[in-house]
């Protein structure tokens, strides 16, 4: 059976993915970090196998006893080992489980804490290019991912490997000829296996993301209810569903059929041992090689072997699917840290763009030689078509982006020099994306400014008009907002995020269409709130709306990666140009 | 096995007056997988149940000194083990196509529901919980029905070994029938208290996850203006709450860990030294000893399904349910006789705001209020779906006839009303072009009137795959990808393509930038020439190409005439679309 032809496209890697190299220097890390867990855990582990082992031992004896003729008392004592055994081998797999538990429940925290704290180092640069989104894949499906390996496969995988070779030392204890006979199916064991660890764990990722593709399929569904039914797309949802259910389907078919070869020849391996322990160790018997004792412990070590080995091929691929999770986590660790220069300083709070060039791809710039300087308190309007540059220089002004080629400063200093710290204390970018973090309207503001009393909280939200609907809340400053607390209307949430900005209050700022996904209307009010906000900052504006542009004391009209009109909004009415023919038309007075 | 039979070509329609009811029905559709589930799976255990029988014998053999005796155990046991992995490989098979079909079959209903109820799912109903049946309920589900087979199989197998070994020696025979069931009563105890801390933990582990997704999700935020180590606090905090909880409930699962090693082992040990007492006194052969310590010992197989089961109930009760209602959800729609005739001819009339959009013309309607308008403009497509609570209003006219008498299909065929945030369904450009049109317009016509040259190049730009053909470039999730404006201009090119005799768009172009928006209108305009068209709208460019503006106040029709006209006679309506309070002077403009 070939494996299907179609693979379901995971969220497109924006950020490197760790390299073997570098997983492996994480895991050692890792393991350092937990020497001493770990070694109890196997120690505690161990013990208890020994005491599993004690059974087959006592049988054997007893049917040796028995064979050559016994009394009750020997059965007593040898039931009573058993008995001891039996206690002291639960009360060994509790204590050991117990604390595999806590040892992977701290390494998994230590995962997770070290991703969150990577990523949120991250330079705003890669976090521009790269989008959220593979991100927040990383942070809940790769970290749920790992949460299975680390509580499951690995503490599985690590008793198996430990009863494993405890049952083979027994059975080598027990007699080197059993050993060696019950082990007449590993070649075949091995040759299978690696058959099929080449082909598992691509299949069975290839599994769970169909699995999940077709809920992706049903929740667009759902939450495009009204364009799906505006549309006429509900029969089509319907097939695309059905489609991604195939898909899905065809993997679990192909992973099905891997375990429909694999698994008899696991049973042959198993048979084989148990048959060559009793065959011919009962012709050794016959010789008088090994006892019936010797016989007996060792049939029924033999049929032991199944647990370990079981558990070992059922957790593998769980491990190797978590190593993949494990490398995307690390690939964060990978982008390099900016660093910035505490030496680059602004003196002033000019903003000049000298000459710049900038592309996002090698050989395509966006930006083709622009200058730009924007004098403290000053509004500077960057209007023009879409995909003309406007938003690319916008982040370049705000030192997100490094040029290509000319230069960025504030006062005089590189911005792309600064230390992130240093340059949101001086510009910040307010652009369309509000977020609204889950928690508190307190921890909401608290971000822009950690020490903030609540006094000084309130006077930022009244400065935006946003008092009056708090106080409105029943629980004011504690309602919890953002998903699955009180929802908050767009309008609201910029609110919020102009707020902030007066409590993180840095004195140039960069507006990239701040209130454009507002419906016009709304967006009246909230520019009220903004125009507050802007009192006494410079203010860089990608303007969408022509009154935006009108009062500004500079508009600078970019096409094509290039300023193609430059003056104050009566200069360039004057002028007559392209600009003018749109404010005619839009003011009417043609 | 006719594993290819799936999806279902109809998945039915389902009993769903209780949980119980719902998982029945399941079974019923599967009636022949669980039959061969059952039978399979007593094959392999059976087989396994009777491998220590040749293992006896072959001891037995040994102590004997009989050499053929051996060979015959071996044989035996051969036999026994090839029946035992072919029940396995064949059980385990039946058993995860019992699974795939009821998993198959409950995420098609889900579907289907969610398709035909449309925009009146989401509100009765959260997203997330739809989705949750779709993907944890799912599977809980499909794994109590699938378990229900192996569960037969269980009972089976324990009743015959313990009738086997009642005839070879009674006492121990009652101590097997009677040890199993208290055996597998004994974890019981522990479940619940274990079932309620891994939920704790689940909650708690959530919440974590959601913390952590959401720090992402705004990371962007937070590095443009601080708060980082504040975000990492809270999440350190959440996160070692949920390494407290996860090793509370470790607690009771290692508990439940060494318990499953003691109780049946005492219950092997009890067997040993009854059989070997037995075995001294001459009653008991020795190899007929190692048998029934193996039989005991396999018994701990059935075991674990019954406790699996014990597991799978609690959990499938609670999902069976949810899907149950998510299921049982209908839209009422009244009695929906009547026909449209001539959509196309036909004026549009809102009785409620006394709007009129005449036929074959380019309405543009102006109105204060944000909310208003959206309602409004859902009212004009007919059918709008009640939440709770929620009082009818008179209906929307088309040509005379009343659109919510018409039937739901029909309605949408004549009125299609584009809203202020279309989802952008995710797939490649070709995929969410291809929506029921007059076919009138191709896509490069829709995407030219909607203005979106660069849209397409953005696309191409961030989809490499697609090697330059914009058609097979990808859309992300809700294009998420796309700035604002660059997605409005997407899915007004789509509703333009789609083509509906009457189109009604609210605010189509609120993010798309001033020189854009003025080529858009002009595209608007030609491409819907002689067809109707209404566009809540506030921005002059777009009102300047209507045929007619109707300027709404207080919910009512207050205004109506070209764009210039009004802007000479109404101050009220100046003051709207210039955004000039009283005396045309600007207020609190953004710069």
């Amino acid at each position: 059976m070939k494996p299907p032809v179609h693979e379901e496209q995971g969220p497109t890697a924006t950020l490197p993915v760790g390299s073997p190299a570098a997983v492996r220097g994480y895991l050692i890390l890792l393991a350092r970090r937990h020497r001493g867990g770990f070694s109890v855990v196997v120690a505690l582990h161990s013990v208890a196998t020994l005491a599993g082992l004690v059974g087959p031992w006592v049988l054997g004896s007893l049917v040796e006893s028995l064979a050559t003729g016994t009394t009750g008392s020997t059965i007593t004592v040898a039931v009573a080992w058993y008995l001891l055994a039996l206690v002291a081998q639960a009360a060994f797999t509790g204590w050991s489980r117990m604390r595999g538990a806590v040892l992977g429940e701290r390494v998994l925290a230590d995962l997770r804490e070290d991703f969150l704290v990577r990523s949120v180092a991250l330079p705003t640069g890669v976090l521009e290019r790269a989008g959220t989104g593979d991100l927040v894949s990383r942070g809940t499906t790769d970290v749920d991912r790992l949460d299975k390996s680390v509580r499951e496969a690995v503490p599985e995988l690590a008793v198996a490997v430990v009863s494993l070779l405890l049952l083979l030392g027994a059975l080598l204890v027990t007699s080197p000829v059993l050993a060696l006979t019950s082990l007449v199916g590993l070649p075949l064991l091995l040759a299978t296996s690696r058959w099929y660890f080449r082909r598992a764990p691509q299949s069975y990722r290839n599994e769970s993301a169909g699995y999940a593709a077709v809920n992706t399929v049903l929740a667009e569904t759902v939450d495009a209810g009204r364009t799906v039914e505006a549309l006429r797309l509900g029969d089509e949802r319907i097939r695309l569903t059905d489609r991604k259910l195939r898909e899905w389907l065809a993997w679990e078919r192909y992973t099905l059929w891997l375990r429909s070869v694999w698994f008899p020849t696991i049973d042959a391996v198993y048979t084989a041992a148990v048959l060559a322990t009793l065959v011919l160790g009962g012709l050794f018997t016959l010789r008088g090689w090994i006892t019936v004792g010797q016989l007996t412990t060792g049939v029924l070590y033999a049929q032991m072997l199944t647990g370990p080995v079981d558990l070992i091929l059922r957790w593998y691929d769980e491990l190797q699917i978590g190593q993949a999770s494990l490398a995307r986590l690390v690939g964060v660790r990978e982008v390099p840290e900016h660093e910035g220069d505490e030496s680059a300083r602004p003196d002033g709070r000019r903003v000049e763009a000298r000459d710049v060039r900038f592309g996002y791809r090698e050989g395509a710039d966006v930006l083709h030689g622009i200058s730009l300087d924007v004098a403290p308190g000053s509004r500077v309007a960057l209007v023009g078509p879409s995909g003309a540059g406007k938003s690319t220089l916008g982040r370049l002004l705000a030192g997100i982006y490094a040029p290509g080629g000319g230069s960025v400063t504030l006062g005089g200093a590189a911005l792309s020099r600064m230390p992130a710290e240093r340059v949101r204390a001086e510009v910040a970018l307010v652009n369309q994306e509000h977020h609204v973090f889950v928690g508190t309207l307190r921890d909401n503001l608290r971000l822009a400014a950690p020490d903030a009393d609540d006094t000084e909280l309130r006077a930022a939200l009244d400065a935006v008009d946003a008092g009056a609907w708090v106080d409105a809340l029943p629980e004011g400053l504690d309602t919890e907002v953002g998903s699955g607390g009180t929802s908050l209307t767009p309008p609201q949430a910029q609110q919020l995020a102009l707020a902030r900005l007066v409590l993180a209050d840095p004195h140039t700022l960069v507006l990239d269409e701040a209130t454009s996904l507002l419906d016009p209307r709304a967006a009246r009010h909230l520019e009220r709130s903004l125009s507050r906000v802007l009192e006494g900052r410079t203010v860089i504006a990608i303007a969408h709306r022509l009154h935006t542009a009108h009062d500004a004391d500079v508009i600078a009209v970019v096409e094509g990666g290039r300023i193609s009109e430059y003056g104050s909004h009566p200069e360039l009415v004057a002028a007559g140009g392209p600009y003018a023919a749109l404010w005619r038309s839009w003011r009417d007075e043609r | 096995m006719p594993l290819s039979s799936l999806p279902l070509a109809d998945p039915g329609s389902p009993d769903l007056a209780s949980p119980m009811a719902f998982l029945r029905w399941l079974q019923r559709s599967q009636r022949r997988g669980q039959l061969l589930a059952t039978w399979w799976t007593l094959l392999e255990m059976g087989c396994q149940a009777a491998l220590p029988i040749p293992l006896g014998l072959g001891v037995q053999a040994a102590v004997d000194g009989d050499a053929g005796g051996i060979w015959r155990a071996g044989g035996l046991a051969l036999l026994l083990a090839a029946g035992a992995a072919t029940g396995t490989v064949l059980a385990h098979r039946q058993a995860v196509w019992n699974w795939m079909h009821a998993a198959c079959q409950v995420r098609q209903l889900v579907a289907r529901q969610a398709s035909h109820l449309g925009a009146g799912l989401s509100r009765r109903i959260a997203t997330g919980e739809v989705v949750a049946v779709g993907s944890g309920d799912v599977e809980r589900i499909a794994w109590y029905v699938e378990l229900v087979a192996r569960v037969r199989s269980a009972v089976i197998v324990w009743l015959a070994v313990s009738s086997v070994v009642l005839v070879v020696e009674p006492v121990l025979g009652v101590g097997v029938l009677l040890g199993v069931p208290v055996l597998a009563a004994s974890v019981w105890p522990l479940i619940g208290p274990f079932e309620r801390r891994y939920e704790q933990q689940r909650a708690l582990g959530g919440k974590a996850t959601e913390l952590a997704a959401d720090t992402v999700a705004g990371l962007r935020v937070l590095r443009g203006i601080g708060g980082e180590e504040l975000f990492l606090e809270r999440y350190r905090a959440a996160s070692q709450k949920v390494r407290a909880a996860a090793v509370r409930s470790a607690r009771i699962w290692s508990l439940m860990q060494a318990q499953q090693v003691l109780l049946p082992g005492l219950f092997v040990v009890g067997v040993t030294w009854y059989g070997a007492r037995l075995a001294a006194s001459g009653e008991l052969a020795v190899g007929t000893l190692i048998a029934v310590y193996g039989a005991t010992a396999f018994l701990a197989a059935p075991l674990r399904i019954l406790g699996e089961a014990a597991h799978a109930w609690s959990v499938a009760r609670v999902s069976s349910g949810r899907a149950a209602r998510v299921l049982s959800l209908s839209r009422t729609v009244g009695a929906a006789e009547a026909s449209l005739t001539r959509p196309a001819k036909a004026d549009l009339h809102d009785p409620v705001s006394g709007l009129t959009a005449r036929a074959g013309e380019l309405t543009a309607v102006v109105c204060g209020d944000p909310d208003f308008a959206g309602a409004l403009a859902e009212r004009l497509g007919g059918h709008v779906p009640l939440a709770e609570g929620e009082q009818e209003q008179p209906s929307v006219r088309l040509g005379g006839t009343e659109l919510d008498t018409v039937p739901l299909a029909e309605a949408r065929v004549a009125v299609l009303v584009h809203d202020k945030e279309p989802v952008l369904l995710s797939g490649t450009l070709a995929e969410l072009f291809d929506v029921p049109s007059s076919g009138r317009l191709s896509a490069p016509e829709a995407l030219a009137a909607a203005r979106s040259d660069d849209v397409l190049e953005a696309l191409v730009d961030g989809s490499p795959e697609c090697a330059g053909d914009p058609m097979r470039a990808r859309i992300t999730e809700r294009g998420r990808s796309l700035s604002g404006g660059q997605r409005q201009r997407l899915a007004l090119a789509r509703a333009l393509l789609a083509d509906p005799p009457v189109l009604v768009l609210d605010e189509p172009t609120s993010a798309v930038d001033a020189h854009t928006e003025s080529r858009i209108a002009t595209g608007l305009r030609d491409t819907r020439a002689g067809r109707t068209t209404v566009v809540f709208a506030t921005s002059p460019l777009l009102l300047d190409q209507a045929d007619r503006v109707v300027l709404l106040r207080d919910g009512r029709v207050a205004a109506a005439g070209r764009h210039r006209e009004l802007m000479r006679s109404e101050p009220a309506y100046r003051a709207v679309v210039t955004r000039d309070e009283a005396a045309a002077q600007p207020v609190g403009e953004a710069v």
